[in-house]
């Protein structure tokens, strides 16, 4: 079984089961059905589950998260030293690999919490929809409109163009 | 046998006086709930049809219609087919052939599945009793091999048996990147050097072989070529 999930980031809806309270002799069809539905469905599934997962228990294996070293950057490299240029472009495939993860993972959370409060989510999730609207138009303004042939070197100028920007506004 | 108004083919037909009647029972309406026009409409549709039937049938231009039996035997009636519920009759259907393209669908399917299912049968059983790996630490003064980076076991065996390590994919990147590099600074220092050699004029490159200059004759001469 893979491993749980973080608990604050999801937490669980209070319970909202109605206490029992049977006041007639007649039988609960709902109590026949879903009984019918454990041991028709449910029990045989499960079975089949341990089974399975008791042959798997003797085939366990492992696999890590790889961690990269951190070589120099593209700006700290040598102009035409075009291996210094690849390994920068490499990192820069990686960190942009991770920031799309980071963005989906935010964007799952604030899904997850939409879900749990239903028609009452504008207010109760306000902090998930604002870290969601942070991170997104940071992932945009860093790598938005960088196409399909994106690079670490028109990522650069992009972040060039928008320091520009930025000291065109505050000179005015 | 014109039927002169609608009113009096209704009496007539409704008296039985007329022959065609026998055309009204071989179809399986009730004439007597129908209203009286509609059946003369009927009628007079059915009797067209039967007379073109007819008029094909009894050409003197078709084969065996000939002057001895046009007018004597009976002519088959296609439209008058006895209807029977239940085990009927078995009938020849003349249709254009579909061996070929049943032939096609079935080989298809055959080929298809000549892969199909082993290939099947194999990631199942895989994913059954093999399962996928779980993530873990890396333990302290331990590099783990690279093929257990990856989840799915069929991954995992791809990148052990076919697929080369990443770092060195990496390292055969760098190697082509460095050659081309030296390939590329070569080539421009050859074109400095010929831009220097040429301009200074005293570059090897550029020397225009001579004869020896003790073979050079300096006395003076009385015209250009002697």
């Amino acid at each position: 079984m893979p491993a749980d999930f973080d608990k604050e980031a999801y937490p669980k809806p209070p319970r909202q089961t109605p206490v029992a309270d049977k006041q007639t002799a007649l039988p609960n069809p709902a109590l026949i059905l879903s009984k019918l539905f454990y041991y028709s469905v449910d029990l045989p599934v499960t079975t089949f589950r341990g089974v399975v997962d008791s042959i798997r228990a003797q085939n366990r294996s492992v696999y890590y998260h790889q961690k990269f070293r951190r070589v120099p950057d593209l700006t700290e490299c040598v102009h035409g030293d075009y291996l210094c240029y690849y390994e920068a472009e490499m990192q820069w495939r990686r960190d942009f690999k991770v920031d799309q993860e980071i963005v989906k993972v935010i964007q799952e959370r604030m899904r997850a919490c939409q879900q749990r409060e239903g028609h009452s989510y504008e207010q109760n999730c306000s902090k998930e929809i604002e870290q969601f609207n942070e991170v997104s138009n940071s992932y945009m303004s860093r790598y938005g409109d960088l196409g399909a042939y994106s690079s670490g070197r028109k990522c650069l100028m992009k972040q060039k163009e928008r320091m520009m920007a930025a000291q065109a506004q505050s000179a005015i | 046998m014109k039927p002169t108004s609608a009113s009096s083919s209704c009496a007539l037909i409704k008296d039985g006086r007329f022959g065609f009647t026998s055309l009204l029972t071989a179809h399986t309406y009730h004439w007597s709930e129908l209203g009286c026009s509609t059946i003369v409409a009927m009628v007079g549709m059915s009797l067209l049809r039967s007379a073109a039937a007819f008029a094909v049938r009894l050409s003197p231009l078709k084969s065996g219609n000939t002057a001895a039996n046009l007018l004597t035997r009976t002519i088959p009636r296609a439209d008058k087919v006895a209807v029977r519920w239940g085990h009927g009759k078995k009938m020849f259907v003349v249709k254009p052939t579909d061996y070929y393209d049943r032939r096609f669908l079935r080989l298809l399917q055959f080929y298809f599945l000549l892969t199909g299912i082993p290939v099947a049968v194999i990631i199942t059983f895989v994913n059954v009793f093999i399962g996928e790996a779980e993530m873990a630490e890396i333990p302290e003064g331990y590099e783990p091999e690279y093929w257990e980076y990856y989840k799915h076991p069929i991954t995992r065996w791809i990148a052990r048996t076919i697929y080369d390590t990443p770092v060195k994919d990496y390292e055969k990147m760098m190697a082509v990147i460095q050659i081309e590099k030296e390939k590329a600074d070569m080539r421009l220092t050859e074109l400095e050097v010929r831009r220097l050699m040429r301009t200074r004029g005293d570059g090897p490159w550029f020397h225009v072989p001579t004869i020896h200059k003790g073979l050079i004759d300096n006395s003076p001469k009385s015209s250009p070529d002697n």
